[in-house]
């Protein structure tokens, strides 16, 4: 168990999602009611099981914070301070960066690389032909890898960043070469 | 078909099924080459900390998937691979625990208690042989309880259960397993709830897709195995970035020259064989109940072998009996896990989640009561598929049998790969193998949400299984609902009605209440970790 006064914020954070749940959110974007009378048969509607799990959340919850309240007090530590804000700050970051560039780098280098003539080519042409089918899964998974395994070590080096490549080339051995019909991210997108 | 007839459809549709290539015209069946492969790379993956069966299971799935397509030809080819890797995995993850002291999960954690001192007294060869076969046998001793156990318990069930008394059997599992994971039964009925929630999201019965807010992103729901990967997998290797970026260490491993005779001889696997028995009794026992991990199983079976130790090297001081009473209590526990699987349709632990998405995701076979439909009219295919199963259960146990203590003395290498160069390259392979099924960017956004929520729970130690099985069963329990309501002609109390429906919820709230008493501290500190997890 997490400190008292922890395990007392989960429990209100959760009593409010579940009322909010089952009071608002269902009955308001549900088609049928839980129970309702269409041609003089009773029927369960879509918003029973929802609702039922909703109430569930809050009732739980609300057990959950008496249980939590009635234990002594203690000091034990947040689950959560500064430095895990600081770590997915840097982590959403690389991996934000990992995602644009897996999506655009195959487009932007078949516009800039790519074979020129009177018919532009468009990405979706040339989405199952190498090497432009790889660009952004080399790239985008390169940087999410590398940028990864330094952010843990707190360092950058060679012999990472040639594993890094190592191990996006054994994916697409895995994911791409013994499959016509699979394609890798983010090919499937155009 | 008679019960020898479906027995024998099963063995057959795995060792006579489509070939996938011939040797010296002889066709080697594509099912028993998938078991083959998932066997090894269980093994590997088991032997390397940071990786484990699950991480395994949920990797493979989608590509197997796209490999083999959605049609009833790939159930056993899929299931029978991922039957592999769970049980390469379980003996797997016995290889760095004594190797390098470094148990990959919490169960391997009391093999170290005497594997890794034996290793340091130059015996490693013997610990792993030692491992090996207390694994395998307790592996093997399971699976026959699954075989024997699992369609009486089906048959019964289909017999005496209506749809009432369904439902009222699923609470009671969701409330058992939310009850028995981490420290407050509470949480995990949270996660339960939460788990319903979600997969109520843009499914239904009405032409709107309820809880959508109307967009067309949540109006097809919430992909299944995005979302179990992404709370089960993602969610992890989230946690474990940031408990390793707080650490900023890496493990350094050292090795002790090994001397001595290595191999294992009969007169000591005879002195072995009372602990393997009563560990693999206390195992199957364990496994039998949903939610309950090879860990408690291992803890128990090592507390019971220490007791009937006589010998002149006391537990934990190395000495192979210890090592034997754990492996094969945590290996037993794997094929039990199965029970309430294909009795119930009820998933039990992690790897049978994996299972179970396999097979709703191809379809053809629900895993459930219905399975086990002897019928002598017509044939029954989910039946053959079950026999099937079976089978691929036994080949992957005579793989392990034969080759499986040859495998494990050569994955001790994997050990060495540091976690922090392993789980970027997993996060990235799961992400991939989610792209490769849903061909669509956005999965990636969903998975990374799911991930997120996974972190969260494992943050605030709310347990993630309930939650994944609740998102499971949500359309069987919502049926079952609506089946017995109808039944009931439209009775609010159509659950109260019967009396074995109303045990099953006294007892669900039984367990709540019982599990909720305030907890002694644990006697180890495998338990403490799996109690907190």
């Amino acid at each position: 168990m997490l400190g008292r006064s922890t395990e007392i914020w989960i429990a209100v954070i959760f009593l409010i999602l579940g009322v909010v749940a089952a009071a608002l959110w269902v009955p308001f974007d549900s088609e049928t009611p839980p129970i309702y009378t269409f041609r003089r048969q009773t029927y369960i509607g879509d918003a029973m099981l929802p609702m039922v799990a909703g109430a569930g959340i809050a009732i739980c919850a609300a057990t959950h914070l008496i249980l939590s309240l009635l234990r002594r007090r203690d000091d034990k530590d947040a689950p959560f301070d500064r430095l895990t804000g600081l770590f997915f700050l840097v982590f959403l970051g690389i991996v934000a960066a990992s995602f644009m560039l897996m999506f655009w780098s195959g487009p932007a280098a078949l516009a800039l690389f790519g074979p020129t003539g009177d018919e532009p080519v468009t990405y979706r042409q040339m989405r199952s032909t190498a090497p432009w089918k790889y660009v952004g899964f080399v790239i985008g998974g390169f940087v999410m890898v590398f940028g990864i395994t330094s952010l843990i070590e707190g360092k950058f080096s060679a012999r990472r960043a040639l594993t890094s490549i190592l191990a996006v080339a054994v994916l697409i051995l895995i994911f791409d070469v013994p499959f016509d019909t699979i394609l890798l991210p983010p090919n499937g997108d155009f | 078909m008679s019960v020898f007839e479906y027995v024998l459809a099963g063995v057959l549709a795995v060792i006579a099924g489509p070939a996938a290539f011939d040797i010296l015209g002889i066709g080697v069946p594509i099912t028993v080459l998938m078991v083959f492969g998932g066997f090894v790379i269980g093994i590997v993956g088991g032997a390397t900390p940071g990786l484990a069966g699950p991480f395994l299971m949920a990797v493979s799935l989608p590509i197997l998937l796209s490999i083999f397509g959605f049609t009833p030809d790939a159930l056993l080819p899929v299931l029978g691979f991922l039957v592999g890797v769970m049980k390469g995995a379980t003996v797997g993850g016995a290889v760095p625990a004594i190797l390098f002291n470094t148990p990959g999960t919490p169960d391997a954690m009391l093999t170290t208690f005497d594997g890794y001192p034996l290793a340091k007294k130059g015996q490693a060869g013997k610990a792993l042989r030692t491992a090996h076969f207390a694994s395998v046998s307790g592996d093997t001793f399971s699976d026959l309880v699954l075989f024997t156990c699992a369609p009486f318990l089906a048959i019964v069930v289909e017999a005496y259960l209506g749809f009432g008394e369904k439902a009222a059997l699923i609470l009671l599992s969701l409330a058992f397993v939310a009850a028995v994971i981490g420290a407050s039964p509470m949480k995990g009925m949270i996660a339960a709830f939460l788990g319903l929630f979600i997969a109520a999201i843009g499914t239904g019965e009405d032409s709107y897709s309820r809880l959508s807010f109307g967009t067309e992103a949540l109006a097809s729901g919430v992909p299944l195995i995005t979302a179990v990967l992404g709370v089960l997998i993602l969610g992890e290797v989230l946690y474990a970035f940031e408990q390793m970026w707080r650490d900023r260490r890496s493990d350094e491993v050292t090795e002790t020259q090994q001397e001595g005779d290595q191999r294992l001889t009969w007169k000591e696997r005879r002195k072995l064989f009372p602990f393997i028995g009563v560990s693999a009794v206390v195992g199957t026992g364990i496994g039998a109940l949903p939610g309950i991990g090879s860990t408690l199983a291992a803890t128990l079976g090592y507390a019971t072998g220490e007791r009937m130790h006589k010998g002149p090297v006391p537990f934990g001081r190395g000495t192979p009996e210890g090592v034997a009473a754990t492996e094969a209590a945590n290996s037993s526990v794997s094929g039990a896990n199965l029970i309430p699987v294909l009795s119930l349709g009820i998933p039990g632990n992690v790897g049978a989640v994996f299972l179970i998405l396999a097979a709703e995701s191809i379809g053809g076979f629900n895993p459930g009561p219905s399975v086990f439909r002897f019928s002598t009219s017509e044939i029954n295919p989910e039946l053959i598929i079950a026999f099937g199963l079976f089978t691929t259960m036994m080949l992957a146990n005579i793989m392990n049998w034969i080759i499986g203590g040859r495998i494990m003395a050569v994955v001790g290498i994997m050990a060495r790969v540091p976690k922090q160069v392993l789980l970027p390259i997993v996060l990235l392979l799961t992400l991939t193998a989610i792209y490769v099924q849903e061909m669509n960017f956005n999965a990636f956004y969903f998975a990374f949400a799911f991930a997120i929520l996974g972190y969260l729970m494992r943050k605030l130690r709310i347990p993630t299984l309930p939650f994944v099985i609740a998102f499971i069963l949500a359309g069987n329990l919502e049926q079952a609902f609506r089946q017995a309501f109808a039944v009931a002609g439209g009775d609010p109390f159509f659950l109260f009605k019967s009396p074995l429906s109303l045990f099953f919820l006294l007892l669900s709230v039984a367990v709540i209440i019982f599990f909720s008493r305030p907890k002694k501290p644990a006697a180890n500190k495998a338990i403490e970790a799996e109690r907190d997890a």
